[in-house]
């Protein structure tokens, strides 16, 4: 017979998404500006100043093979990836939380935020 | 770069900012970059300290999660629209409200008093029967629906119970227009709003705008990095270094005078106000 489980108590519930968060948004961090970090010193081995480089718009196609190559623009692409989709991720973290938990409204909020974003990015999309 | 990201980390964090009104004078002042990349850079910076720090406030248990995402809502409406009429705007309407923005922060900082002790606060009332009396200074928030008191019970936090939130709820609007259109966090916005206007103990309100500002910047982020307005080679380099002096600021926090620091503080921002008041008149 399958028991189900008893949902934690709301203090013990906060507690534990805190605690996952957390960990996402350290790892998330140190991740990103480990990224960015490579991108900085294959830069700077180029001996190229910033300044004196003209960028393209981000394509997300191209990454894969900046990386292979070790050339400094798909790091940085890649990890301020990593940095905008941060806050996305600790927010469909938290709806997940919440929906496990049973938070109905917390978890609408997460949803809610989520689709804002999404908008973000559709309409920033197809306003070229 | 690297350097000029290290100062602002550094700064930013001795003085609770995010560091936003620092790096976009710093690129358009110093490294003479236009100034919507300069906010999408800054936007890019104010994302990582604030995960960074964020994530620490979280294991400490001191920032209000259900309370910070149902503002962050709002504020990423405002990020929405704001990063959306942004690339509408000139650089120097841009330039006229990052300089009234600054003599803001300044003016705030002027104001602002060293820490005083932690003021009793009130037992939250789910803990403690208080009587009716207790919350006669509260609007009447059960009144017309929203919010009602169960809300208020959820979003509140132990020793203190949220009220105004419709007040939370339009400033966070605001906060977050002005953080996607001049690429701040909105700390200086909606740490007040919190602390003065929602019943906020100070520390919660900080570690939870610190929580919020994440979600506020991305929002708009997004849109400049998928328009083509964050450059990679002045991000990457800027965003490390904010980083650093952050990490850097945070640990030498307790040996540094910052009443002295603020005053000098003071006087760079409205130094960096009148060059970008210049900017806008030209």
């Amino acid at each position: 017979m399958i028991r189900q489980a008893e949902p934690l108590p709301l203090a013990d519930a906060r507690e534990n998404l805190d605690r996952a968060i957390a960990r996402l948004l350290v790892a998330a961090t140190l991740t990103s500006v480990g990224i960015l970090a490579i991108g900085v010193i294959l830069l700077i081995a180029r001996g190229t100043s910033p300044l004196d480089l003209s960028f393209e718009r981000l394509d997300v196609a191209r990454i894969p093979a900046d990386l292979a190559g070790l050339r400094a623009e798909g790091f940085l692409w890649l990890g301020l990836m990593v940095i905008v989709a941060t806050p996305a991720a600790r927010v469909g973290v938290s709806l997940v939380g919440y929906a496990r938990g049973g938070e109905r409204s917390m978890a609408l909020i997460s949803a809610a935020i989520l689709t804002i974003i999404g908008a973000s990015i559709l309409l920033s999309s197809s306003g070229g | 770069m690297i350097a000029g990201g290290v100062a602002a980390g550094v700064f930013g964090s001795l003085l609770g900012l995010g560091g936003g009104v620092l790096i976009v004078p710093l690129l358009t002042l110093g490294f003479g970059l236009p100034l919507r990349e300069a906010v999408g850079v800054s936007l890019v910076s104010v994302i990582v300290t604030s995960s960074a720090s964020a994530g620490v406030y979280l294991q400490r248990h001191v920032a209000n999660l259900r309370l910070g995402m149902t503002l962050e809502l709002f504020t990423a409406l405002g990020a929405l629209a704001g990063g959306l009429v942004a690339f509408m705007v000139t650089d120097r309407v841009l330039a006229g409200l990052f300089a009234l923005l600054l003599v803001y922060v300044a003016v705030s900082m002027l104001r602002r008093r060293e820490p005083a002790p932690a003021p009793a606060v009130q037992p939250h009332p789910v803990q403690a029967d208080q009587g009716p009396a207790a919350d006669a200074h509260l609007p009447a928030v059960a009144a017309s629906g929203w919010p009602s008191e169960r809300t208020i019970d959820r979003l509140s936090g132990p020793g203190y119970r949220v009220r105004g939130l419709r007040r939370g709820v339009i400033g966070a609007v605001v906060a977050g227009l002005v953080s996607a259109l001049l690429g701040v966090g909105g700390g200086i916005i909606k740490v007040p709003l919190m602390n003065l206007m929602m019943g906020v103990p100070l520390r919660v309100a900080t570690a939870t705008s610190n929580l919020m500002i994440g979600v506020t910047a991305s929002s708009s982020a997004v849109i400049y990095l998928l328009r083509g307005g964050i450059d990679p080679y002045v991000a990457g380099p800027t965003a490390v270094g904010v980083y650093l002096g952050a990490s850097l600021g945070s640990r030498i926090a307790h040996r540094v005078n910052t009443r002295v620091l603020r005053s000098l503080f003071v006087v760079v921002l409205l130094y960096n106000a009148i060059q970008m008041a210049l900017r806008a008149l030209r």
